[in-house]
């Protein structure tokens, strides 16, 4: 059985949601400055520049 | 018996539904992406289930599981997952035989680590991840309070350092960026380059927010690891625990079925 390639308001993103409009992509933003803030701290691991 | 001791039980308890869940896809689907997912959950899980056993008894082995694949591999093949989900290209077969011939080399170096551990530092009052490495104390840094300390030589220095399970300078723990480097950037950017892909078309809020929490659970166990390596042991199982629910509810929530669903071939951490 295939799935139906028409729209459907259970699979789009609400208009107006406060979640969707500023909670997610703040999320998304700030989620991406701490993945590169704990790459860096690795990286200087191993640089030796962090001692563990 | 502390809150610590119990954490990791509660953790090993959800990895061990999360994995048969994604495993029990992967030999439905046959997907690949499904098997790496539950060979890193699997991971995730022993390693949850040797910090419960480590904080009641020692045992060698149980500790080789604990830092191998609980704090060097898990991350990275479960990042491998959300690779081979998202990238549907043949160089990604070739990371593959990477991370498995580097998997195995770290299994090499922490064998050849097992006889130099120093067994005798261990104890149950305090928890592992505050009492596994040995770490060189710098000239006038002050000795934490209750540690152990010896006198040793490393790299042609006399240093004394806080005594740990782990001698100093074990070239096993070298690895570990490595593979934690890989594992954020594969699944904590894979998972946040999911959920903008989602939310930019305005499709498949399940998976934004599935995504979302599959990227926040993994940045948990990230960050406590981080505060584990500046001397904060103690948020480590706390960290583990929420790590894996919010994972779990990530999955759950990516994967659940929307009545007709848009035909979607854009990618997701979860299907």
């Amino acid at each position: 059985m295939t799935r139906d390639n028409r729209t459907n308001s259970k699979s789009h993103i609400p208009k107006g949601s406060f979640l969707f409009e500023k909670i997610v992509p703040v999320s998304l933003v700030v989620m991406g400055v701490v993945m590169l803030g704990l790459i860096v701290f690795a990286a200087g691991v191993l640089l030796g520049l962090v001692k563990f | 018996m502390s809150v610590n001791h119990i954490l990791p039980f509660l953790s090993t308890a959800i990895m061990l539904v999360f994995t048969v869940s994604v495993l029990q896809r992967f030999f439905v689907r046959r997907q690949p992406h499904f098997l790496f997912w539950g060979i890193g959950l699997a991971m995730f899980g022993a390693g949850s289930f040797a910090e419960a056993y480590l904080a009641l008894a020692w045992n060698k082995w149980v500790f080789f599981v604990w830092y191998l694949f609980g704090a060097a591999l898990n991350a990275a093949w479960l990042g491998h997952g959300t690779l081979y989900l998202l990238v549907r290209k043949k160089w990604v077969h070739a990371v593959t035989v990477v991370l498995v011939l580097g998997s195995l080399f770290a299994g090499y170096l922490m064998l050849q680590t097992m006889p130099k551990l120093d067994e005798a530092v261990f104890t149950t009052d305090r928890i592992i991840s505050e009492q596994y490495g040995t770490k060189a104390l710098e000239a006038g840094e002050p000795v934490p309070a209750g540690a152990q300390t010896i006198t040793t030589t490393y790299r042609g220095e006399e240093v004394t350092a806080v005594r740990g399970i782990l001698p100093l300078g074990a070239p096993v723990r070298l690895t570990t960026p490595f593979f934690n480097i890989y594992g954020l950037l594969t699944l904590v950017g894979g998972a946040i380059y999911s959920a903008y892909l989602f939310w930019r078309k305005r499709v498949m809020p399940n998976r934004v927010i599935g995504n979302v929490l599959i990227a926040a659970g993994a940045l948990l166990i990230g960050f406590a690891s981080t505060l584990t390596r500046l001397g904060y042991g103690e948020y480590l199982y706390l960290g583990e625990l929420f790590s894996a629910i919010l994972m779990f509810a990530g999955f759950r929530f990516a994967a659940r079925p929307q009545p007709d669903e848009v035909m979607q071939p854009a990618p997701a951490a979860a299907d």
